[in-house]
């Protein structure tokens, strides 16, 4: 079943771009993983999704229900932590999470017990008051109001910032057991090695449009290599103008790339030169990122 | 009801401030009645020969000072021009707060659509509106009862507490709508009042010139003068059209708001 789907969600703020033709799947119980720099439109999908904003064109749906029709019920079984985090002046921490329980139809007693469990996990003292909160604080409170009511969908916006890396490595775990009890993430962020370790599948974003939607697995192990090559004699650009390589920097005799396409092509093409030494190298995220955004 | 819940314990200290200062404002307006009570007829004799433009201005035109009735009548602008601008903020507040605060993605990720929401904020207002007007009505009654010597003014103060009401309610609606309509959240109280402001401008404008008597609909101050309503009771055709307003308001508060994208 489809969790999240959307059929060429458009966004536009006035003539601004927001987002355009997003067409995602996320299929029940993955950790989807959706990156993309600054103002890509990782926030703005997301914030169409759950009708804070008006979709200008496409559609989508969620739990295969419209998000602009059953926006209150579907948001029943939705988790949301945003990227930054603002609640009420001068409530307690407890006040807010009592706040935020008494809009799900979720048992009292369970979203309470759910408060303590949670909030222990985190370290989070509950009777401060919210104003008196460190910003890592705050985030473990929207953590806590996130999941409060083991919702079925879990949405994360940039959600590490301010968390310790022993907190992060708690709320990462957190949401792993969440996982496995059900519960589908959609988890965007802009720190790779985050997508690296939590996600199954990515959505690349780039300037409103989804460029590309793969396993990590797959984008990690398949699609892009980096190359460094040296060379007996002094390397020429023009014995590397193949299709597929990107990132190209000569030194002297030592050449690195990267590559995407078919080995075969790029290995023929190498096997022409007198070469030295050479290694093929899984890219990091990082580098896979860079390779599409440079373009 | 936990949306008007949580609005009620946000605005309860506004609401203790804003009751001292009714209090405070009727209970020192009412002791200056003691002064002008002693000088017998001689203080409408002196009001009478100021010029006709300064006795609107002071708010004094047709009122017997003498008695504690026609004084309260006189302190009735002021009484006025307050719950206008409580309300006016009140309603800004109630709608503007969420994105002026940044709280509207906390509150709009959570299963509530934003009509609901808006209910719940204009009902938790419409609570605050009727505590202060009580709080008025009673202590207008208290301290006119104090200083009267004369025939019980309960009577007239109830009609123009009636008033008030309907005052309350148009301007809260103007400051629901303004932050309705408004992306800006920020500019919605100062927005909002400067429209009361307006209409207060518009009232002395229209009572110094007869001939713009026809803007008297633009302000709702007209509506419901004390002279007026002590001498000839409330005018059934303001409160419908004061009723209309607010509905129209309202429901374009719902309209907008519902339709446009949140500032988060």
């Amino acid at each position: 079943m489809n969790i999240i789907e959307t059929k060429k969600l458009t966004k536009y703020y006035g003539k601004a771009r927001g987002i355009i033709d997003v067409d995602m799947t996320v299929e029940e119980g993955e950790i989807y993983g959706f990156i993309g720099p600054n103002g890509a439109g990782k926030s703005t999908t997301i914030r169409t999704l759950l009708g804070l904003m008006k979709p200008t064109g496409g559609s989508a749906t969620i739990f295969g229900k419209d998000i602009t029709k059953y926006g209150p019920q579907i948001k029943q079984e939705i988790g949301y932590l945003p990227s930054e985090v603002f609640y009420y002046d001068g409530m307690k921490a407890i006040d807010l999470l009592k706040y935020s329980a008494s809009f799900y139809q979720k048992d009292k007693k369970f979203t309470e017990k759910r408060i303590q469990e949670l909030s222990g996990i985190l370290d989070l003292d509950l009777s401060k008051k919210i104003d008196d909160l460190s910003y890592g604080n705050k985030k473990k409170v929207g953590i806590v109001q996130g999941l409060l009511h083991q919702p079925k969908l879990i949405i994360l916006d940039e959600p590490t910032g301010g968390l310790d890396p022993l907190i992060q490595q708690k709320f990462f775990n957190l949401l792993k057991e969440e996982n496995e009890k059900g519960a589908t993430i959609l988890f965007s962020s802009h720190i790779l090695s985050e997508v690296q370790k939590m996600c199954d599948k990515v959505a690349i974003i780039k300037e409103g449009k989804i460029i590309k939607t793969e396993k990590i697995s797959d984008l990690l192990e398949n699609q892009t290599k980096r190359f460094r090559i040296e060379t007996a004699m002094k390397a020429d650009k023009k014995d590397f103008a193949i299709k597929g390589v990107d990132d190209l920097s000569i030194t002297d005799n030592s050449v690195t790339f990267l590559f995407r396409g078919h080995l075969n092509d790029i290995m023929r093409e190498i096997a022409k030169l007198d070469l030295a030494n050479i290694s093929i190298e899984e890219p990091d995220l990082e580098e896979i990122f860079l390779h599409y955004y440079q373009k | 009801m936990n949306v008007i819940l949580r609005e009620l314990k946000a605005h309860w200290k506004g609401i203790l401030f804003w009751s001292l200062g009714m209090i405070a404002l009727i209970g020192s307006g009412m002791a200056k009645y003691d002064a002008y009570q002693s000088t017998g007829q001689s203080i409408n004799q002196l009001m009478a020969q100021f010029p006709k433009s300064v006795q609107i201005i002071l708010g004094i035109s047709g009122f017997d000072l003498t008695t504690a009735a026609g004084f309260y009548g006189l302190l009735f602008i002021y009484i006025a021009i307050m719950a206008a601008i409580h309300a006016t903020l009140i309603g800004s507040d109630m709608i503007a707060k969420e994105e002026r605060d940044k709280t509207s993605e906390f509150l709009f990720s959570k299963p509530i659509s934003r009509a609901k929401a808006i209910t719940g904020k204009l009902l938790a207002g419409f609570v605050i509106l009727v505590i202060f007007n009580l709080v008025t009505t009673l202590s207008s009654i208290y301290m006119v009862q104090y200083f009267n010597k004369g025939a019980s003014a309960n009577h007239d103060i109830l009609l123009l507490m009636a008033g008030l009401a309907f005052l309350q309610l148009i301007f809260f609606s103007v400051g629901a709508a303004v932050a309705g309509i408004n992306k800006h959240q920020k500019s919605s109280a100062s927005i909002a009042t400067s429209v009361l402001l307006l209409t207060f401008i518009l009232y002395f404008v229209i009572n110094l010139n007869d001939k713009l008597d026809f803007l008297k609909y633009l302000s709702p101050f007209k509506y419901f003068e004390a002279h007026a309503i002590i001498t000839n009771g409330l005018d059934p055709f303001y409160m419908v059209l004061s009723l209309i307003i607010t509905v129209v308001l309202i429901a374009s508060t719902y309209f907008t708001y519902s339709r446009r994208d949140l500032s988060v």
